[in-house]
């Protein structure tokens, strides 16, 4: 609010004035308020009391004793978790998957906006836009339905055209390292184009005398993308590697149910899919959540430590 | 400026790959519209691409005949319009307040809000609450797990603080209410956020898969995702248990595949190119403050 000069204002005109703000303030935010009841709710309900719920990793929950009074257990359900042979694979699994997402599915997007920004067709640049971002507006059902017409063994385009070409099928989707393959491509294909959005948005705050400039004293093409384009997008980089750091140790649920199957399933179960199957379709409640908490603390740990790393450099999210 | 021939390969490299990349996700959907209106011996032996050979659609009228997919498909529509609806309007009740300066406990309330981006309870415990609350089984468990988007409310909010001030503020000094001032300057001033924000969580309920099979066990509920799913997944089992199955969906197995995924395409390629150019003006707009 406007001061003016200390000489000319009392004690107690200051006083009445802050009062005055005090009620008029008050008064403005009784609507406000009123407004958040929903989003409040929401909030609390939704997401906080799950949270809540989170107790239950450290008991032994009944359906008859709810959450509150369900016995106490300490950290078994975690022991139980480390030990078994079966829950170390499906966590090393979430890693592997996610780690190997990352490195492939996080510098696609930034590649696909460099090589749109090299267009200079603007009518081609809008068509091959608009046509790489609708893969990500399709669910995973849909993607899963692709895969099957293109890879699956009997009737697959694919092994139909290896059999024309006189070729044994090839299971593509019952082998683990194949399996592993589509995974992580059909996870590019889907997001890279979308992705890439936020660094065309950061490529257009590129000062173009920079590259003219550079032009100038003799860089070609690539020494103009290493010298000028990605220190352009570093900011932009930088914060979604702090939120894919976050991710890390989840994996779309919709994604890898869709696309696992059986023969696969020891490389291809995950934390999420797993949980859902044993926890809610078995009634292992707490084993499940104790898995679930496991997986959102690392991803806390993870995101605030790049976080931390990332301010060090100036550049931190939060 | 002449460029270089080391400059010109490049550009052709970056055309061909990208257009490459395009034609990928255009030519599945090519091949999958073939298939689905080809007659059933060209699908089998093969030879059907990206242009059907010969027209037959009696995979589509047994799709709809013959499996819940018309019911679900209805489901789905109620999910998304109503679900759109109330997500919409509480995100806009949520954002607007925490877009003005002068609400009480402003940071806290946008903290915690934020915190649920990075930690959360998770399947089981959200689901213990939604059985609580008596919702599974009724589709107000799938509008209430995900009624506000943490990341679009931000999105909104972000674009509420950059409308100017002076234009709120002359508003107010002529005795606008928040209500008012909202819907009446803030809102029409929003337009093309709104509108992504629209698409994004229209998108959302129409793809919705987890939450489904989560907290929808009655199969008369369920949406065309999870009853395809359900049509896909059978079919798929192309080694040797599901072998009895496979025989008997041989028929049209591989073309009522196809059905299944352009039932499910085709609503979404026919909004897709009149929101496509608001929600790339709404992404940007998002995240050059964001």
């Amino acid at each position: 609010m406007p001061i003016t000069p200390a000489a000319a204002d009392t004690d107690r005109t200051l006083k009445a004035k802050q009062a005055f703000f005090a009620t008029k303030r008050f008064r403005q935010n009784i609507p406000l308020f009123i407004m958040l009841i929903p989003g409040v709710l929401f909030y609390v309900i939704f997401r906080y009391f799950p949270m809540g719920g989170l107790v239950i990793a450290f008991k032994n929950y009944n359906f008859h004793d709810g959450i509150l009074s369900s016995p106490w257990v300490g950290l078994k359900n975690f022991e139980l978790l480390f030990q078994s042979k079966a829950t170390l694979q499906i966590i090393w699994n979430t890693l592997t998957l996610s780690v190997l997402n990352l490195i492939f599915g996080f510098p696609a997007p930034i590649i696909i906006a460099i090589a749109l920004n090299e267009i200079r067709r603007n009518w081609l640049k809008r068509w091959i836009q608009t046509i790489i971002y609708l893969p990500h507006f399709l669910s995973w059902v849909i993607v899963a339905g692709l895969i099957l017409t293109l890879f699956s063994i009997d009737g697959g385009t694919l092994n139909k055209l290896l059999g024309q070409w006189g070729m044994e099928p090839v299971p593509f989707l019952y082998r683990a390292d194949s399996w592993i393959a589509i995974f992580i491509g059909s996870g590019m294909w889907k997001e890279m184009g979308f992705g890439a959005i936020i660094y065309l948005a950061a490529l257009s705050a590129i000062d173009p005398s920079l590259y003219e400039s550079a032009a100038l004293d003799g860089a070609g093409k690539l020494r103009r993308i290493w010298h000028i384009t990605l220190p352009g997008l570093r900011p932009t980089i930088v914060l979604l590697l702090i939120l894919g750091m976050g991710r890390l140790m989840e994996v779309g649920f919709d994604q890898v149910y869709n696309l696992q199957n059986p023969t696969v399933l020891e490389k291809a179960e995950v934390i999420s899919t797993y949980v859902y199957k044993v926890g809610l379709q078995h009634a292992q409640f707490s084993l499940t959540t104790a898995m679930g908490l496991f997986e959102s603390f690392v991803g806390l740990v993870l995101v605030l430590s790049a976080n931390a790393l990332a301010r060090k450099f100036d550049q931190g999210l939060f | 400026m002449k460029e270089s021939a080391g400059g010109k390969l490049f550009s052709v490299i970056v055309h061909l790959v990208l257009i490459l990349i395009a034609l990928t996700c255009i030519l599945p959907f090519l091949h999958m519209i073939a298939l689905s209106v080809s007659e059933g011996h060209a699908v089998d032996l093969g030879r059907v691409w990206f242009w059907p050979v010969g027209l037959d659609f009696t995979a589509y009228e047994y799709f709809f005949e013959n499996t819940p997919a018309l019911r679900a498909f209805g489901n789905s529509v109620v999910i998304t319009l109503v679900g759109t609806a109330l997500s919409m309007l509480a995100t806009v009740l949520t954002a607007y307040p925490l877009s003005r300066r002068y609400l009480y406990a402003r940071k806290p309330l946008t903290t915690a809000a934020l915190f649920t981006m990075l930690f959360s309870g998770g399947i089981i415990p959200t689901y213990l609450v939604m059985n609580q609350l008596h919702l599974t089984n009724t589709y107000w468990s799938l509008w209430f797990v995900g009624l506000v988007s943490t990341y679009n409310m931000l999105i909104m909010k972000s674009y509420f603080e950059n409308i100017p001030g002076e234009v709120t503020e002359s508003a107010q000094m002529d005795g606008c209410g928040e209500l008012q001032l909202l819907g009446r300057i803030v809102l029409p001033l929003s337009l093309p956020m709104l509108a992504t924000l629209t698409l994004f969580y229209g998108v959302g309920y129409w793809n919705m898969f987890m939450n489904v099979i989560l907290y929808i066990n009655r199969t008369d509920l369920q949406n065309l995702m999870v009853v395809v799913q359900g049509m896909l997944q059978i079919q798929s089992m192309d080694n040797m248990m599901a072998m009895d199955i496979m025989q008997q969906q041989e028929l049209i197995s591989e073309k009522l595949k196809a059905v299944g995924v352009m039932v499910m395409v085709v609503p979404m390629l026919a909004v897709y190119p009149f929101l496509q150019k608001y929600f790339v003006q709404g992404v940007m707009l998002g995240s050059i403050k964001g």
